[in-house]
Parts: C-alpha cells; structure tokens; sequence
C-alpha cells in the first residue's frame, strides 16, 4: 500500500482587506466626530478629540496600534486646531475666503502627522504621502470654510464675537468633519493601496456640501406634492393659441416658431456634420496628415466640445444680433460639430489601416486617401451619426430660443415671462410630442442602416 | 507534386455584370433628400451671403471684446461655479439612485414584460423633457434657485441614466443568473449576486459621464434663474463694457469643465478596465501611490 | 525601361532599428524575382523600399528615378508605376469590389473626380479588364468582404493592374491562404509577368513555392543579401545558409496540409 505524503500545513490567509471593511468603521468615525462637536468648547479641546478619534479609526482598522503614533496624532490636532482657532479669531468683518485659506492651512499639521503614521505602517518611505496627506486635511477643511462663505453664514459673524460664543459648533463640525473625511480616507487609501475609500469619502464630501448649499429638503419636496393641485391647476388646461405674440406679427403663431426650430436644426446639422468629417479625419492619429495638424484639430474639437450649447446660442447672440434664427444656426453648427466629431473620429481610431496602404502604395495623395480608403469605412456611422445630431439638434434648438437664438423657444420663454403657465404647458405639450416623434424615426432609421 | 489547374492560363470570357441600380438609386436619393430640406433652411432663416460674410467679423469684435477677461470678482464667480458644480452633483444623485431600480424594471431579462414595458415609457417621457424646460415647470412650485435646478437635472438624468442601466443589465452574461436560480436563489439574490456584481463599474462609469453632462447642463440653468455660473455670463454679455468679466466667468466655466471631464473620464477608464490609465498624470500618481503598496497587506490573491 | 537598382539601401525604422543594411542589387526589367528569409529578415522592408513606403537612406531607383529624397509629388509618380499586393489583402471590406479596384487609379484621375467618386468611363473599363484578367469580372459589384479569401487577393491584384504598372511588389501575397488557392494565386501572378512583362518582385515564406514558379532567388538574412542566383541553382546548403537551419515541413506548402 502507498502512503501519502504528510499533508503539508496549510496556511490560511488573512482576510484581505477591501474598501468594504473599511467602510463601517469610517461611518462610526464621522459619527463620533459629529457627537465630539457638540462636546468641544474651544479650539484645542476641538483639537484633542480629533486627534484621539482619528487614531481610535486608524487602531479599529489596523493601520496602527502604537501609543507613540496616538500621541503625535493628539499633539498635533491640538496644536493644529488652536492654531486654527486664533485665525477664526482674528478676522475683522466676515469670514472672507482668504481667510478661509489661512484657516486652512494650519489643518495641514493633522495631515503630516496622520500621512507620517500612515507611511510608517504601510513600509513605504515616500515623503509624497506626507504632502498628500496634508493637503487633503487642509483641503477638506478649506473646502468646508469656503463653503461657508458661500452659503453666507459666516458674513454675518460680527467682529467682537468671540470663535465659541457664535461658530463654535457649526464651523467645527463642519470643518472637522469635511477635513476628517477626507483627511482619514486618502491615509487610509493609502494605507490600503485602493482607491475606494477617497472615493466613497470623497463623493459622501462633496454631498454634504452640495446638501447644504442647496438646500435641498424631501420634506419641501413632499409638502409640495400634497398641494399638487394647486400648481397644476396654473398649468392646465393648456391654451394652444393667444392673441399676439410681443414684437411679432400676430401671424407669428407656434407652427411658425416649430418650422422656424426645424430649419434651425437642419442648417445646425448639415453644416455640422460635413465641416466634422474633415476635422475628424485630421483630429484622428492615424488619418492625421502630420503631428501639428493633429494636436491643433485636436485641441479646437476638445475646446468645442466644452462648452455647453446654450452658451453658443448665447455667444453668437450677441455676436451677430439677438432675436435672430440665423444666430441659432450658428450655435447648432457649433453645437452638431462637437458631438459629430467626437463620435467619428473616435470611430476612425479604428479603422482598417490596411487600405489606407494600398492606396498609398497605388500613389494616392493624403486628401485622397483619407476620401477613398478612409471615408468608405465609416460611412454607416457618419449616417448613423448625423441622424442622431439632428435629433439631439431639435431638443436643443427648442432651447436656445431663450437667448434670443429663435424657434419655439423664444416663444416659451416669452409666455413664461408672462406668467401665461397654461400657454407654457401647450408649447411643452407640442415640443414633447415632436421630441418624440423625431426620435421613432431617427431610431427606427438608424436601425435601417446598421 | 501535383498541383490542381483551377487557374486555365486562357481567360474564359466572361459576362460583365451590370451595373446593380439600387445603390445609385440610393445614392442620389440621400443627396437630395439632405440638400432639399438644406435648401428650404438656409432659405427660411434668411441666411444671405452677405450675413455669412459679417459672421466672422462679428464673432471677433465679440471675443477681441472680452480680451482681456476680468477677473476682479474671481471670489463671485468662484461661488456661482461651485453653485453649478453642486446643482450638477445632487441632480446626479437624484438620478442614480432611481434609475437604478428603474434600470431593473426596464430590463427585459429581469423583469416581467408587464413592467418592463410601461418603466420604459415612462423613462422616455421623461427624456423628451429638456432640462431647461423642466427647471421651467419647476419654478412654479418650488421657486428661483438651485434647489429647482437640482430637481430638473435630477429628474431628466433618471431617464437617461434609466436606459443605460437598463442596458447595461440586459447585456450581463446569464450564465451566473441561471446558476443562481439553479441553486434556489430567488430573484433578489438573482439580482444581488448575479447582475449587480457584473453591471455595476458600467453603471457606475455612467453615473459618472452623466455628472460631466450635467455640469454643462447646470452651467445653463442660471438662464431661467435655476442658480449657476449661466446666468453670469449672459448678464455679462449684455452689455459691451462688461464683456471682459463674460470672458472670466467663460474661461474659468471651461477650466472647469475641462478638468471634470479629464477627472471623470479617468477614474470611469480606472473602473471599467479595474487598470489605472496611463496618462502621464496618471502614471505620476500610480508612481506615489504605488509606492505604498505593500504586498502583504493588500488583497492579492496570488 | 523598368529597372531597380538598389545602391547601399538601407532602412532604419523611427526606433532606430536598422531593417536593410547596405543592400547593393539590380533587377532587371520583366524579371520575376521571389524574396526569402527568416521572419524578421526584411523582405517586406526591401519590397518597401521600392515604393518609399520605409524610411530609405542610399539610393533607390526605379526606372532611373530617384526614391530617396523625392518630393511628395515624385513619389507619388513613382508609386504609380508600381502595384503592390498585400498579404491581408488590404481591401476597404464595406465597399464593392470595383470600387475597390479603382483605387488603383488614384493617381491617374482628377483628384476633385476621385474625392466624389467620379469616374471617368476610361478608368472603369481599365478597372473591368484587371478584374477580367483575374478572372473573377462577375463580382465586380459585390462587397469586398462577401469574397472568399482567394478571390479577395485577386481583386487586390487587380487593384495593382489597374495602375498600369511597370512594377508589381507582392509581399506575402498567399500567407493567408490555404495551399490550393495559394497555387491559383501565384499563377496568376505567374501569367501577368509573362503576358505583360511586368517585373514582378514577390516575398515567400514557403520554399517550394519558391521554387516552382521563382526564376531569380534573393535570399535575405537579419537585413543583409545573403544569396542572389537563379532558383536552379538552389540547394538544401543555400537555405541552410539563408534561414540557418535545415528546412523543415513548416517551411512547404505542402507540408501544411
Ligand atoms: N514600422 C516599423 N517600425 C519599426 N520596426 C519595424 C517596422 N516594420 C518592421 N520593423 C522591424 O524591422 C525588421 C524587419 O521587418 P520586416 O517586416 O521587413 O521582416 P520580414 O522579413 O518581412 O518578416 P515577416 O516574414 O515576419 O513578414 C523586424 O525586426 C521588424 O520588427
Ligand atoms: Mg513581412
């Protein structure tokens, strides 16, 4: 009989750790900074508990469960804190956002000293962890302050107020809590080698802040939905047709404002796809016809591409003469052209390179071969794609009416800033049904080709 | 070594084909069918040669205008920026977390036809609705201001991010569906072990390119007086003398814009591929995160 | 006269590896000349040089013209007297076969003409007869990708008789294709050079193919001529010499099947 070899002790592995087990202790953490809030009367009270909070995180986690790391951790938020405590202080009129800065900075320390224990207990040696870390503190703080600022809150502080009597709570916890979010998140990232807690930590920042500024309530939201009928009643019925319209011949009624948006979308597409198709060719590497071409068209498209469609409307506007469709147009062109030339020269990245060859090879020049090696390729998409241009083109053009850019928009801001709500909803009502009507047969189109 | 004679060194004449009709039939149908209504257009809008001469001339008195920009009330315009950048964040918000249980009920591998198809009508009502317009209709109850912004961005984003997710859950491999249902597991589980694990980076890549749209969308808002930096720049715009701080509050939107853009579309490249991009301010940051990567305490099966 | 002379050619690619190193060598008009070598010995760069497709230093000249140091437009001249097939064929899949084959009148046609597909009735029938003379004219308006394999590459080498060449450089032209089709490919090119005189320059990787339609055998090692005879002249010790190894069965044809 054979025997089988000893079996070999195995080693079970530790449980690894991920984002997720991570993530309950830092939702306790931003708790206890919360309560420790209410508790802290002053600067450096503020600071201590910080200091003992952030290490009673980094000891539940494991990153570290040395006393000496504690105690540079508690000595530095409380000196960082007082420190933070004197600038508050020793503003005159509000907080101004220089102030904010200043007040910020000061946070830094916690960051050195938490990125100094985090470097230590991961065996990395990079100084950059020390800075990143101290910018995320400071920065989460800043961030906290300026957000104040905006808010208005602390335009309103008087100078002879002391830092307790009036911000104590609010603008500490505001500010621990931001620097602490962020500040504990990216030195624990860190720590972890994972990107997922700065990202939960900072997205659940950014929320607050943005809560807080907009002041966003689901209970308003709620009470307005229990009186719901009092507002829809402004809205219906819808009322198709009105006297006259302000500075338009009373025969200037929706079809003509409809047919108006249609040529707008039409000339904003034709022209935006065919001026595309070149600066997609020259804007893609491989159809490039040198280097500086190429970041040139390049870089134009991107910066086309940034800026959002009503402001083309707003811009040619100005440019060439408010009330005008013709200035419409010429923010659909802009407008067509962006999305067009994204789509294809993302499609022309990946061509077949081989025709482009053989047509070099049969003595072609560039133009030539971009038109028939080149071109013939993405055909089916270039149709595909200028179908969905100009469907996108007519929701758009319904927009930039309200600049003065012409079409139906011009007719519903011109009701709206009457008040005239039931003659908004019937123009709404015909924009929606044309919406979709353009968009069956775009799609249904669009099939048809593919 | 034998070789078959399948090309006879004579050429056997052969019949040319004719040329087939329906391609050029096609082709000069799709010409005229883009340059007739291009004609009608151009016609309507009263686009005369003469205009499209003064265009360009026009745009450069414009932007020569609002050279140099002003930025003398950076600290405002910081304020309305960060404003937009906020109204775009919570309208996201709003918009991830119902389509994504709107996603599951348009989907038609995981629901049932009879919700599948009146979610997706819903979803594309929705869609029909610019922005703009629904800031419009919000106003009414809930007034001026971000908050009214926040909800049409929200709102239309819960359509468009509806579609996709529902997209995206339909394109999952079933394979670990029909596992999970083999073993007993009901439809949740079905949902929470077999579809969730495999869709989510998509969705989440998709939350994200939604936040880059709607930082664009919100920058408009201010137009109806739904917050943001929009209604800035065209109350700059109004007036000559102020056309350098409408160059500030464009230059720093685009700045804005740009950076967003760049953020976004790397970390949505980071989720998708599970691979940091490889950028070179991507790789700078790989070089200093990296660093700290200790093998033993990360979560590397190997 | 169609003749290449290469004088000291050399290639060096942008990553500053030297493909084709000092290559003196002339082929003579209407000659039908197969190239071997290892994978990496630079055929495909040799026949590249000819048409100014490779960074080329030296000199290079096609019909007494000048390929190093040619304007755009000269080269372009000198491209449109020699046809080239490709191993992946290298059609546009999504367009028909003839229109396919009428890129190998680029260069001949008006460029406005060609950019909105025009063609002039001329260059059509010279486009017909290429396809004729492969013998595949009754697939002239199907897609290019609903072609077999075989008969994708003979439309590629219609494309190449379009242009009227003096010169056709083939580099691999039946690497992809299976040994039966591989036979009928390289007797149409055998029959072209014949009929028509075309000096016809092809890069092999199977050696009896070589052997059963080569005349004039160029042997290539790591950028260098290493032989340069008539293919009689040809034995086990020369391709021991030019590939390093004895020839194995993965070096035939034949010995794929
Ligand atoms: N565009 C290029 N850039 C840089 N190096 C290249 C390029 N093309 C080829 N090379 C290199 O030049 C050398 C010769 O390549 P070449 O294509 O001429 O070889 P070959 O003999 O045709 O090989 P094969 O039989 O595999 O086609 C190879 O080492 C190859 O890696
Ligand atoms: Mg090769």
């Amino acid at each position: 009989m054979t025997t089988f070899a000893e079996p070999q002790a195995q080693v079970r592995p530790p449980e690894p750790r991920t984002g997720r087990t991570v993530l309950l202790p830092f939702i306790a953490f931003a708790a206890a900074l919360y309560v420790i809030g209410y508790a802290g009367e002053a600067g450096p009270v503020w600071g201590l508990l910080i200091g003992l909070s952030t290490f009673g995180l980094f000891w539940w986690i494991k990153v570290t469960r040395s006393f000496v790391d504690g105690i540079v951790l508690v000595v530095a938020s409380t000196i960082s804190y007082s420190m933070f405590n004197v600038v508050v202080a020793s503003r005159e009129i509000g907080v101004t956002s220089g102030l904010a800065f200043r007040a910020a900075l000061p946070i830094a320390i916690i960051g050195i000293a938490a990125g100094w224990v985090t470097q230590r207990n991961s065996g990395g040696t990079r100084v950059s962890t020390i800075v990143i870390s101290a910018s995320a503190w400071a920065g989460g703080a800043y961030v906290a302050l300026l957000t104040a600022v905006a808010v208005g809150v602390l335009d309103r502080v008087r100078p002879g107020q002391t830092t307790t009597q009036l911000l104590t709570f609010g603008l500490f916890i505001a500010v621990g809590v931001a620097s602490g979010i962020l500040g504990a998140t990216t030195n624990v990232s860190f720590w972890l080698g994972k990107a997922t807690p700065l990202a939960v930590g900072g997205g659940a920042l950014v929320t607050i802040l943005a809560w807080n500024e907009i002041g966003f309530s689901a209970y308003e939201i709620w009470v307005k939905l229990l009186n719901i009928g009092d507002f829809l009643g402004e809205f219906w019925p819808p009322q198709f047709t009105w006297p006259k319209s302000l500075g338009q011949p009373s025969s200037f009624n929706m079809g003509k404002a409809l047919i108006e948006t249609f040529q707008i979308a039409i000339v904003g597409a034709t022209v935006g796809c065919f001026v595309a198709a070149p600066l997609s060719f020259m804007a893609s590497r491989p159809t490039a016809p040198n280097a500086a071409v190429y970041w040139i068209s390049k870089s134009f498209l991107n910066l086309v591409r940034t800026i959002p469609d009503l402001f083309w409307a707003v811009f040619f506007a100005t440019a060439v003469g408010f009330g005008k469709p013709f200035a419409g147009a010429l923010a659909m062109i802009m407008f067509s052209l962006a999305i067009m030339a994204k789509l294809l020269s993302e499609t022309v990245d990946a061509i077949d390179l081989g025709p482009l060859e053989a047509a070099r090879a049969a003595g072609a020049t560039h133009g030539q071969v971009i038109a028939r090696a080149a071109f013939p390729q993405v055909l089916p998409n270039f149709i595909a794609y200028g179908l969905y241009v100009f469907e996108l083109n007519i929701r758009a053009s319904v927009v930039i009416g309200f600049v003065g850019a012409g079409g139906i928009g011009r007719l519903l801001d011109e009701r709206r800033q009457f008040f005239r709500w039931d003659e908004v909803m019937a123009i709404v009502l015909v924009i929606f049904a044309v919406v979709l009507v353009i968009e069956a047969v775009s799609i249904y189109a669009r099939r048809r080709i593919a | 070594m034998t070789v078959p004679d399948l090309a006879p060194d004579a050429i056997p004449d052969m019949a040319r084909p004719a040329e087939p009709l329906a391609p050029k039939v096609i082709k000069w149908a799709v010409t005229f069918g883009i340059l007739i209504p291009f004609i009608w257009a151009v016609a309507g809008l009263e686009v005369s040669p003469s205009r499209m001469w003064a265009a360009p001339g026009q745009v450069w008195v414009l932007i020569s205008g609002m050279f140099p920009p002003d930025f003398t009330e950076m600290g405002r315009l910081m304020t309305k920026l960060l404003e937009s950048i906020y109204v775009a964040w919570i309208g996201t918000l709003i918009g991830a977390m119902f389509s994504f249980p709107a996603g599951f009920m348009a989907a038609a591998n995981i629901s049932p036809r009879w919700l599948v198809a009146p979610t997706r009508a819903i979803l594309s009502a929705i869609r029909a609705f610019p922005e703009l317009i629904l800031a419009i209709i919000f106003i009414v109850p809930f007034g001026l201001g971000p908050f009214t912004g926040a909800m049409a961005i929200g709102l239309h984003s819960i359509g468009t991010l509806g579609k996709l997710t529902s997209e995206v859950i339909e394109g999952v491999d079933d394979g670990p569906l029909e596992a999970i249902g083999a073993s007993g597991g009901t439809t949740m589980l079905r949902m929470r072990f077999g579809v969730v694990p495999q869709a989510m980076p998509n969705i989440v890549a998709y939350w994200l390119y939604r936040f880059e749209i709607n930082v664009r969308a919100s920058a408009v808002l201010g137009l109806v007086g739904a917050g943001g930096i929009g209604a800035e720049i065209v109350a700059r715009l109004r007036f000559r003398g102020d056309w350098p701080k409408a160059g500030a509050a464009l230059i720093l939107t685009i700045v804005a814009v740009l950076v967003i853009d760049a953020a976004s579309a790397a970390i949505r490249r980071r989720i998708i591929t599970g691979q940091p991009s490889q950028s070179p301010i991507s790789k700078w940051m790989t070089a200093i995160t990296g660093s700290h990567r200790d093998p033993r305490l990360t979560a590397d099966p190997s | 006269m169609s003749r290449i002379q290469f004088t000291g050619t050399t290639v060096t690619y942008p990553g500053g590896l030297t493909a084709l190193k000092d290559v003196d060598l002339v082929i003579e008009e209407g000659e039908f000349v197969v190239i071997v070598g290892l994978s990496g010995a630079g055929k495909s760069t040799l026949l590249r040089s000819i048409n100014g497709l490779v960074p080329v230093t030296g000199s290079v000249t096609v019909d007494g013209r000048e390929v190093v140091g040619a304007s755009n437009r000269e080269i372009r001249e000198i491209r449109s007297d020699v046809g080239m097939i490709f191993q992946t064929f290298n059609l546009v899949n999504r367009a028909r076969v003839i229109n396919n084959v009428l890129m190998g009148r680029l260069s001949m046609v008006p460029r406005w003409r060609s950019m909105f597909g025009l063609w002039p009735a001329h260059d059509k029938e010279i486009a017909m007869q290429s396809l004729e003379r492969v013998g595949i004219v009754e697939k002239a308006y199907v897609r290019a990708s609903d072609l077999s394999g075989g008969q994708q590459q003979r439309v590629g080498i219609a494309r190449a008789l379009a242009q009227e060449p003096k010169v056709i450089l083939a580099d691999e032209p039946v690497a992809s294709l299976d040994p039966v089709t591989s036979h009928v490919v390289m007797r149409d090119l055998q029959r072209i050079n014949r009929d028509l005189g075309i000096t016809t320059i092809i890069n092999l990787h199977f050696l009896d193919l070589a052997r059963q339609y080569g005349q004039r055998l160029i042997g290539l090692k790591d950028g260098l001529l290493v032989f340069d005879g008539n293919i009689k002249d040809v034995d086990d010790d020369v391709f021991r010499g030019i590939y390093g190894r004895a020839i194995t069965p993965d070096d035939l044809v034949e010995g794929r099947r």
